[in-house]
C-alpha cells in the first residue's frame, strides 16, 4: 500500500509499532534510523489527515456561514 | 295492463297520452312505501291545502318532490323548516297534465334529535364492526406536506384558522382550498365531490376537512355515512377538524388523524420552521463537537508519540552508539598501555641479568683487560709486537702501557 492510500488509522497503528520497536531496541543503528525515518512520515501522514479534517470542517462552517 | 298492446314502431308511433297512461301505471306499481329524507324546501302557499316539500337524500344529489295535505303536516310535523330530517309514508303519482312525478305523502314524521343521536350510535357501530375506524388502517402523515388540500366553509373561521396558523409554523406552505357548503343538505355531496378532486390531485399530499363549532344538527353532515366511506376509500391521508374539542362527528373516528378544532390542524399537519431550524442546530453543535472533540484527542495521541524520545530524540540513536565507541576506544587504550608496561618490565629484566654478564665483577678480583689500539683484546703474547701500545682496562679506570718484551 502507498503512503498516499494510508488511512489514519493504519498510519497510526503503523506508528505505534514503529515507536514500540524503537524502544525495544535491538536493532542495528542502519535499521534503526530507518525506523525513525518511517516514524516521522507516519506521524506527518497522520498531521496531514488531522490538518485536513479541520480544514473541511473550517470550510463547512464558513459555508455555512454565508447561507 | 289488461291487454297485451302492440309495440310502438316508427310507422305507428303511440300517442302520448298512450305513453303518459303507462308511465303512470308503472310509477304506481311500487306502491306505498316508507322513505327517509331531509327536507330541502317547503312551500306553503296561502290558500292552498296541498304543501310541497322537496325532500334530498343526505349523502347524494338527489331529491324528490313531496305533496301532503296541510293536516298531514300539521299533525305529524307542525314545526317542520328546511333542513330537518323526516321519514314519511307515500306513494309515487305521475302527474299526466305536466309529465311529472312526486311522492303524495299521508303521513309525515320529524325526526327528532334522540332518533338521530340513536341512527349515528347504529352507524358508528356498524362502521367500526366493518373496520373503518381500525388503528391499523390509518395513514401516516407526511412530515412535510407539499401541498394541502383543504375542504372548507367560503370565508369561514375555520378557513382562517388552518391557513393562518399552517403559515405561522411553516410560512412556505402551499394549500390548495375547495370551499363547500359545510351544512344543509348540499353539504355531504359538495364535500365528498371536493375530497374525489383533492384525493385525485397528486401534489395535494395531505387533506384537511374543516368546520367550525355549530349545532349538533349542524355537524350532521360530517357524520354521514357516505363520507364516511369516502373518505376511508380515499388513498390520500385525511384529517379532520370539525367544530370544537368535544364535538366527535363519525367522521373524526375515520380520518387517519383527528385534530380538536381547525387551529389544531394546522399543529398537526406541518412542523414548525423555528422548532426545526432549532433542532437542527442543536444537531449540528453536537455534531461539531463529536468530531472536533475526536480530532483533539487524535492530535494528542500523535503528539505524544511523536514527543515519545524514540521519535523526538532521534540523536540519542547515534549518542548512544557514540558512548559505546568511546567506551571501546578507551578498552583498547587501556589494553595497549598494559602491553607497553609489561614489555618494559621485560627490557629491565633483561637489562639485568645483561648486567649480571659484566666483566666488572672479575676487574673488581684484580684481573685487567687488556687491547690493542684496534680494539682486539689481547689474549696471547705473540698477538703483540715490542713497542705496541696497549689499552689497559682496570676495575677502576684504565691505563696506557708498551710492551718492552715478550716471550
Amino acid at each position: 500500500m502507498t503512503d498516499e492510500k494510508l488511512s489514519y488509522e493504519q498510519a497510526r497503528t503503523e506508528l505505534a509499532t514503529v515507536v514500540e520497536r524503537l524502544e525495544a531496541g535491538g536493532t542495528s543503528l542502519e535499521d534503526s534510523l530507518a525506523l525513525w525515518e518511517r516514524g516521522e512520515q507516519l506521524a506527518d501522514i497522520c498531521q496531514r489527515w488531522l490538518d485536513g479534517a479541520r480544514e473541511r470542517i473550517d470550510t463547512a462552517r464558513a459555508a455555512r456561514a454565508e447561507q | 295492463m289488461t291487454q297485451p298492446e302492440p309495440k310502438s314502431t316508427a310507422a305507428e308511433p303511440w300517442p302520448v297520452r298512450v305513453v303518459s297512461q303507462k308511465l303512470g301505471a308503472w310509477v304506481a306499481k311500487l306502491g306505498w312505501v316508507w322513505v327517509d329524507g331531509q327536507v330541502a324546501q317547503i312551500s306553503r302557499r296561502p290558500g292552498s291545502t296541498v304543501v310541497f316539500l322537496t325532500l334530498r337524500d343526505p349523502s347524494a344529489d338527489l331529491s324528490l318532490t313531496v305533496t301532503a295535505h296541510r293536516d298531514v303536516l300539521d299533525a305529524g310535523a307542525p314545526e317542520l323548516s328546511e333542513g330537518a330530517r323526516v321519514t314519511l309514508h307515500a306513494k309515487p303519482e305521475f302527474y299526466p297534465a305536466r309529465g311529472t312525478l312526486s311522492l303524495r305523502a299521508d303521513e309525515i314524521r320529524q325526526v327528532g334529535l334522540g332518533e338521530l343521536l340513536a341512527r349515528l350510535e347504529r352507524l358508528k357501530k356498524l362502521l367500526a364492526a366493518e373496520g373503518l375506524f381500525a388503528r391499523e388502517r390509518k395513514r401516516r402523515l407526511p412530515f412535510l406536506p407539499q401541498r394541502i388540500g383543504l375542504i372548507t366553509g367560503r370565508a369561514s373561521a375555520a378557513e382562517r384558522d388552518v391557513l393562518m396558523n399552517t403559515r405561522r409554523r411553516w410560512p412556505a406552505v402551499d394549500f390548495r382550498v375547495i370551499n363547500v357548503a359545510v351544512q344543509g343538505p348540499t353539504s355531504v355531496p359538495q364535500i365528498i365531490d371536493a375530497l374525489e378532486v383533492l384525493d385525485n390531485d397528486d401534489t395535494v399530499d395531505v387533506i384537511v376537512l374543516a368546520r367550525g363549532g355549530g349545532s349538533v344538527e349542524d355537524l350532521l353532515p360530517f357524520s354521514d355515512e357516505a363520507l364516511c366511506r369516502a373518505v376511508f376509500g380515499a388513498r390520500t391521508p385525511v384529517v379532520s377538524a370539525i367544530g370544537h374539542e368535544t364535538d366527535a362527528p363519525l367522521v373524526d373516528y375515520v380520518a387517519d388523524l383527528r385534530a380538536s378544532t381547525p387551529t389544531d390542524a394546522a399543529k398537526r399537519i406541518v412542523p414548525d420552521l423555528a422548532e426545526e431550524r432549532q433542532l437542527i442546530e442543536s444537531a449540528r453543535g453536537r455534531l461539531d463537537r463529536s468530531v472536533i472533540g475526536l480530532l483533539d484527542r487524535e492530535t494528542q495521541r500523535i503528539q505524544a508519540w511523536r514527543s515519545r524520545p524514540s521519535l523526538a530524540r532521534p540523536e540519542l540513536l547515534v549518542d548512544q552508539r557514540a558512548a559505546e565507541v568511546t567506551a571501546l576506544r578507551d578498552r583498547s587504550a587501556r589494553g595497549l598501555d598494559h602491553r607497553l608496561r609489561r614489555a618494559e618490565d621485560g627490557l629491565r629484566h633483561t637489562l639485568a641479568r645483561l648486567r649480571g654478564l659484566s666483566p666488572a665483577a672479575t676487574l673488581d678480583r684484580g684481573y685487567a683487560i687488556v687491547q690493542r689500539a684496534d680494539g682486539l683484546v689481547v689474549r696471547a703474547a705473540d698477538e703483540v709486537k715490542t713497542d705496541d701500545i696497549l689499552r689497559v682496562r682496570l676495575a677502576k679506570g684504565e691505563l696506557r702501557a708498551g710492551v718492552q718484551e715478550h716471550g
